[in-house]
């Protein structure tokens, strides 16, 4: 018997029981819209899937030596990092592909920004997303105090007593959180619990409600154009890409993970063992939260002690949740996408906000501050500056490539991003003054080109 | 006919979706508030009254010129000044709750995750911190014993 009627007969076998017919005729229509876009933008989400695949075998293989434990947390850690056989290898490949994976989120969820594709029908495909970077970074948090050393420790004292400005409910999340009222072993029983149980469940879960609503509705097709797509088939010529993606992606990852082992050693993207914590010890000076978090500890540290009769930290929290609650809500923002016409203003929000990110960022890092003397702190003054330059350079750089490439006209937010840093880092003012003028002059900007009505305000070039 | 019928059975429709969603929301909250209570950590018990410092942590004092100490479930920070009068406050940061130090060339106590400063009294002279470090009870008796009442 020859092997393709051995697999007929097989799949025969199969259909008579499952009906599966039905869904293999489904996937042999399902297709990739060409034409507007790059074919790159459609491999990011699968590229995030495949790192979150990376990072379940490795962790599973951690577990095998990783225990919990007032005495063990760090020494196991330390156990796989310098006596298990590739040990080290395995933690620093699910360290970097943590990294990865949340770059690569990023970066999907940006270019589905961009290209506006959460607009209708697919709302909640944008929403489940949102939900799943959410929890991507809750993996990220509570993974960085598994190993129980300094930096981990502060980190999460300080991720955990923002909680505290919640509302109401504040304080007893902050207990809840930690198993008491400060960071214990106590706190890392929870974080395990979370991280390698409930944060794995929710996040599966919403991958198969985020795929299913992808497999039901295809993949978002241009803004705006009615002619008929054109498109690929998903079996084998998208598959097949999309496989050959995920090698090069495993060799960079594995590449990464070789030359580096501990991270490329910048703050906020490292990984060395370190000192046991020690919750009787002070903290150090430079201690930064993973890179992704900068902009959040950056910002706390730009609000005053109280502001509109509330403490600094309370508005901070309160502004970052505004922020990433109207992050969610684009899609029914957006009302020009909803109706499939292009909308500048939103491609510009996006890169406004990455702006806005990107100058907090760079300050956290301290560019620019040079030496500083032992336990001291560096010159705000002299780290906003340089910051402002660089944000300058790069929004210079960014506009360029949108009024030259996919001729973009609306530069509002952008502008009011750049405006925030130069009078900051430039003028000397403080972030928050700062900040309150770019605010209105974005406002008012905004303001004048609705009045001006839509057909000036959005140019038929700004077309995505 | 069922003109006349439709109001009675809307009647007892809604009489009992009432009495489900009361029933739905009591299995909820029977199922929830176990789970909440357990997940409540209960509160932490201490030495209420001084708390005497080990002899390794005097030792640190006198050589690092604070030293920070457990008393009941609190982390204070005991120093001793440039005059050498003692001082006990708390070592946790008001503003997210990092850990404190000395800095006896300054004379002042900082955070560094936040770069939140404060005097020797506590209060806030630099930084985000939005309240003043507690201040503590410390007493040194003659032969260098030293306690801290929380």
């Amino acid at each position: 018997m020859s092997t393709a009627r051995a697999d007929k007969r097989l799949y025969r076998w199969i259909d008579e029981r499952y009906g599966v017919s039905p869904l293999i005729e489904f996937l042999r229509h399902k297709e990739v819209p060409l034409g507007a876009h790059p074919l790159f933008w459609y491999f990011l989400g699968g590229t995030t899937l495949f790192f979150f695949a990376v990072q379940i075998v490795s962790g599973v293989l951690l577990l095998v030596y990783y225990q919990p434990g007032e005495n063990t947390s760090y020494e196991s850690i330390r156990y796989i990092t310098t006596k298990v056989p590739f040990g080290w290898l395995v933690r620093s490949v699910h360290c970097w592909s943590a990294h990865l994976m949340i770059v690569s989120l990023v970066v999907h969820m940006l270019s589905t920004m961009m290209l506006k594709a959460y607009r209708p029908p697919r709302e909640l495909t944008w929403l489940t997303g949102f939900l799943l970077f959410n929890l991507a970074l809750g993996f990220g948090f509570s993974g960085y105090l598994l190993p129980w050393n300094e930096l981990a420790f502060f980190a999460t004292a300080v991720g955990t007593d923002s909680v505290k400005s919640v509302p109401v409910v504040g304080n007893w999340l902050l207990q809840v959180m930690r198993g008491g009222p400060d960071v214990t072993i106590n706190t890392v029983y929870r974080f395990f619990a979370l991280h390698i149980c409930i944060l794995p469940i929710l996040t599966v879960g919403l991958i198969t409600v985020h795929l299913i609503f992808i497999q039901r509705q295809g993949m978002a097709p241009p803004i705006a154009k009615h002619v008929a797509p054109r498109g690929m088939r998903f079996f084998p010529n998208f598959a097949l890409r999309d496989l050959l993606w995920w090698i090069l992606c495993l060799a960079a990852l594995l590449v990464l993970a070789l030359l580096l082992p501990y991270g490329p050693g910048i703050p906020g993207v490292e990984w060395e063992l370190g000192q046991k914590a020690d919750p009787l010890a002070p903290a150090y000076p430079g201690i930064k939260p993973e890179w992704y978090f900068l902009w959040i500890y950056q910002l706390l540290k730009e609000f005053p002690p109280h502001l509109f009769g509330l403490e600094g930290p309370q508005v901070c929290l309160a502004v970052v949740s505004l922020l990433m609650t109207t992050w969610a809500l684009v899609p029914w923002l957006d009302r020009k996408a909803r109706r499939d016409e292009p909308s500048p203003a939103f491609t510009d929000f996006g890169v406004g906000a990455m702006l806005f990110i990107t100058f907090l960022m760079l300050k956290a890092w301290d560019i620019g501050a040079g030496a500083v003397a032992d336990g001291g702190f560096p010159d705000p003054a002299a780290v906003a500056r340089p910051c402002a330059w660089i944000l300058l350079a790069v929004a210079v750089a960014v506009t360029a490539v949108r009024i030259a490439v996919y001729r973009d006209r609306w530069f509002v937010f952008s502008g009011a991003a750049v405006l925030h840093a130069v009078l900051h880092g430039l003028v000397g003012l403080p972030y928050l003054a700062a900040g309150a003028i770019a605010a209105a002059a974005a406002a008012l900007a905004t303001g004048f080109t609705v009045a001006r009505g839509r057909t000036s305000a959005m140019p038929a070039g700004g077309g995505h | 006919m069922s003109h006349h019928a439709s109001p009675a059975r809307l009647s007892r429709r809604s009489v009992l979706n009432v009495l489900l969603s009361v029933g739905v929301l009591g299995w909820l909250a029977s199922v929830l508030y176990p789970v909440i209570r357990y997940l409540t950590p209960l509160p932490l018990v201490g030495p209420g009254g001084p708390v005497q410092l080990t002899r390794s942590e005097v030792t640190k004092i006198e050589r690092d010129k604070f030293a920070i100490v457990p008393v009941g479930r609190r982390r204070v920070l005991v120093l001793e000044d440039s005059e050498g009068e003692l001082r006990a406050l708390d070592a946790k940061c008001t503003h997210e709750g990092c850990t404190v130090k000395y800095m006896p060339r300054d004379s002042l106590i900082v955070c560094a995750c936040h770069n939140g400063r404060f005097d020797l009294q506590g209060r806030v002279v630099a930084g985000p911190p939005p309240k003043p470090l507690a201040t503590y009870a410390v007493q040194r008796d003659e032969e260098g014993v030293i306690k801290v009442t929380v």
